[in-house]
């Protein structure tokens, strides 16, 4: 293959990673349309600030499931939600509403999603388990732990003032949380794209031989990208505090499913290997304002995990299914 | 001597052994476990498990597994009992009907996805049993709902006061649960004695070279994801018989311990390896250590906490068990 052929080959690649960015956008614009034509107010400025800070919460968790997707292996993170809310719990009362004790909260959360990183990556990178089903015991495991805490003692205390200025609060119009979105993003595209470790976790989901032949160690990368989705998330939980200003007991699990439909939409591949942060964040907007329009048009819950269930399954026949002729 | 030990070799053999050691645990915990009404009333909460597990074995075993089972069950609840009326019985059977058609068409959906368009099964069932859970709450947002009187029958025949004599009779002997759960096996019996039964686990031992030598790979993982839904549907009946009402949540924790279940009775989550009746075992055994839990007065919040660590347990030290036997029966054939 001549140089002129390669470089083509790679400007195809970069234009169909741009294709699913695309119909991301192009899927949220649809989406307002349609809520502006059915519902009266519905593509308001303060509206789409609302919609876009609600959206920011599941695109941070979203970055958890990005992360071990990206491994391959059919990684996926389930306990995130879970984690986030024993995070909260436990921190809640630890902070009591003083931003003196915020640190050791933040040691608390930072050991809560080690532990429980490492025992996810640990079962699904070296003894091999499928991550679903280790997440999923997992979030059993830590509800539980949830459920033993609040049996033995209420959920008290509040959020230090400056985790509350920073989820909740907003400066002038735009939401803060919007400035935290802005600061994870680029580190994020810097460590996955221009770090030894980033190009690793995308090469062994690219590639599982190839990175291996290549010298990386796939089952230390994998464990690692489960560590990191721990972390991620016990620290959001300290966010997910700081926005609700009390901690209850099922605070983050709603987020699990919309955080993996987000990393979807947004073209993070399930079978590993590609995936771009920008896209889980367009993803995480339409699954919020799909949210708002079926809440505005009535349908409420029901129609949240109806909508959210045909959503994943239309885009897993579109980017996930195997149409080659065998 | 050769025979005997071959066997004591199988994992087939530790597998019945767990569950001895479980039988005795279990009697030595409760005293009067023996004693026929209790253990009609141990049979009764067990045989939603079982069912679930057998269908999910079926899954296993053609190469795929189902997330959406839990959710499955609990729609089928709603969609029972929303068609029924209190007042007039007929409407059961509708609703039986209703529900047949309902859990063969999310079988199908199923089957589609994981076996014509070839998404992992996995994440198309995560995708699905949310499909599912929204349909559930459309019909039913809070638990509730009404059923015929002659529904009891799948649960209890005694609680259903017109019920024959004859019938009343034959329950003694053969409780609604062991009914059900034996339907459950007639059936798999009979599909495993068809070239359907055999393709399963061809397809799920290698589905491309079950491809190549011309087995319809993706219909016979879509027939298996059916057999899935026939299970899961008795299921139903089973619950619905005894709540009396519909719940679009009552099914989610089951999922995973249906899959545990699988694993613990030697059914390869690889696939194309185990038996579907060795499933059922893995859900005795499985419902056992949770008798046995609760027998050991761990409190009610610790019990979530002490199942999510079972399950995972399970799961892990089968695996370890299957990868460790087949090793040194490796090294015993070097020897010999």
């Amino acid at each position: 293959m001549n140089g002129t052929s390669l470089a083509l080959a790679g400007f195809r690649g970069t234009a169909d990673k741009q294709k699913k960015l695309i119909i991301a956008f192009l899927l949220i614009v649809f989406l307002f349309v349609l809520g502006q034509v059915t519902v009266s107010n519905f593509m308001s400025f303060a509206q789409v600030l609302l919609t876009i800070k609600l959206a920011s919460f599941i695109a941070l968790f979203g970055l958890c499931q990005m992360i071990v997707m990206a491994g391959g292996a059919a990684g996926l993170d389930l306990s995130v939600g879970y984690t986030a809310t024993l995070t909260a719990v436990l921190t809640a009362s630890i902070m009591d509403g003083q931003n003196a004790n915020l640190w050791i909260a933040i040691l608390v959360a930072v050991g809560i999603g080690l532990v429980i990183g490492a025992a996810n990556g640990f079962l699904s990178a070296y003894v091999k388990l499928p991550p679903l089903i280790v997440t999923m015991s997992m979030s059993l495991i830590v509800q539980g732990g949830i459920n033993v805490y609040t049996a033995g003692a209420d959920i008290t205390g509040k959020p230090s003032p400056v985790l509350q200025t920073l989820a909740a609060k907003s400066t002038g119009v735009f939401p803060n949380i919007l400035f935290v979105l802005l600061i994870v993003t680029p580190v994020v595209m810097i460590v996955l794209s221009r770090t030894r470790w980033g190009l690793a976790l995308f090469g062994a989901g690219t590639n599982e031989t190839a990175a291996f032949l290549g010298g990386v160690d796939v089952k230390r990368v994998r464990f690692a990208s489960f560590v990191i989705s721990g972390l991620l998330a016990s620290l959001i939980g300290l966010l997910l505090l700081g926005n609700m200003g009390l901690a209850f007991k099922d605070m983050g699990s709603n987020y699990v499913m919309p955080s993996i439909a987000a990393a979807v939409v947004g073209g993070v591949s399930m079978t590993g290997g590609e995936g771009n942060y920008f896209g889980v964040i367009l993803g995480a907007i339409f699954l919020q304002t799909l949210t708002n329009l079926l809440v505005a048009i009535g349908w409420g819950d029901a129609g949240k995990w109806l909508g959210f269930g045909i959503v994943l399954f239309t885009l897993l026949i579109v980017y996930v299914s195997d149409r080659r002729v065998r | 001597m050769g025979t005997l030990r071959k066997f004591l070799a199988k994992p087939e053999f530790s597998i019945l052994l767990i569950l001895a050691a479980m039988l005795v645990l279990a009697a030595v915990l409760q005293r009067n476990f023996f004693e026929a009404k209790s253990l009609g009333r141990t049979l009764n909460a067990f045989t939603p498990l079982i069912l679930l597990a057998m269908g999910q074995a079926v899954v296993i075993i053609s190469g795929g597994l189902d997330l959406s089972a839990g959710s499955a069950l609990s729609l089928l609840t709603c969609v029972l009992t929303s068609v029924m009326h209190k007042a007039s019985p007929e409407t059961g059977a509708y609703a039986i009907a209703a529900a047949l058609a309902v859990a063969i068409a999310m079988g199908i959906v199923n089957g589609i996805g994981m076996g014509y368009l070839r998404i992992p099964s996995v994440i198309a069932t995560f995708a699905t049993s949310y499909i599912w859970l929204g349909a559930a709450l459309f019909l039913r947002p809070t638990p509730g709902g009404e059923s015929v009187a002659w529904f009891k029958l799948f649960y209890d025949v005694k609680g259903y006061a017109k019920a024959p004599p004859a019938l009343k009779a034959c329950a003694v002997f053969v409780p609604p649960a062991l009914v059900l759960v034996l339907i459950g096996c007639l059936f798999w019996l009979f599909i495993s004695r068809t070239r359907t039964g055999r393709y399963i686990y061809a397809v799920g031992s290698n589905n491309t070279s079950a491809y190549e030598s011309g087995i319809d790979t993706a219909m016979i993982q879509l027939r298996a994801c059916v057999i899935n839904s026939v299970f899961i549907f008795l299921a139903a009946l089973f619950f619905v018989g005894q709540n009396q009402s519909g719940d679009a949540r009552m099914g989610d924790p089951l999922t995973l311990r249906a899959i545990a279940a699988a694993v613990v009775g030697g059914i390869a989550l690889a696939g194309g390896r185990g038996s579907v009746f060795f499933a059922l075992i893995g859900a005795l055994i499985l419902s056992l250590v949770n008798k046995i839990i609760f027998f050991a007065n761990i409190p009610y919040p610790y019990q979530t906490l002490v199942s999510g660590v079972i399950v995972i347990g399970a799961i892990a030290s089968s695996l370890a068990y299957t990868f460790y036997s087949r090793k040194s029966m490796t090294r015993r054939g070097k020897l010999a």
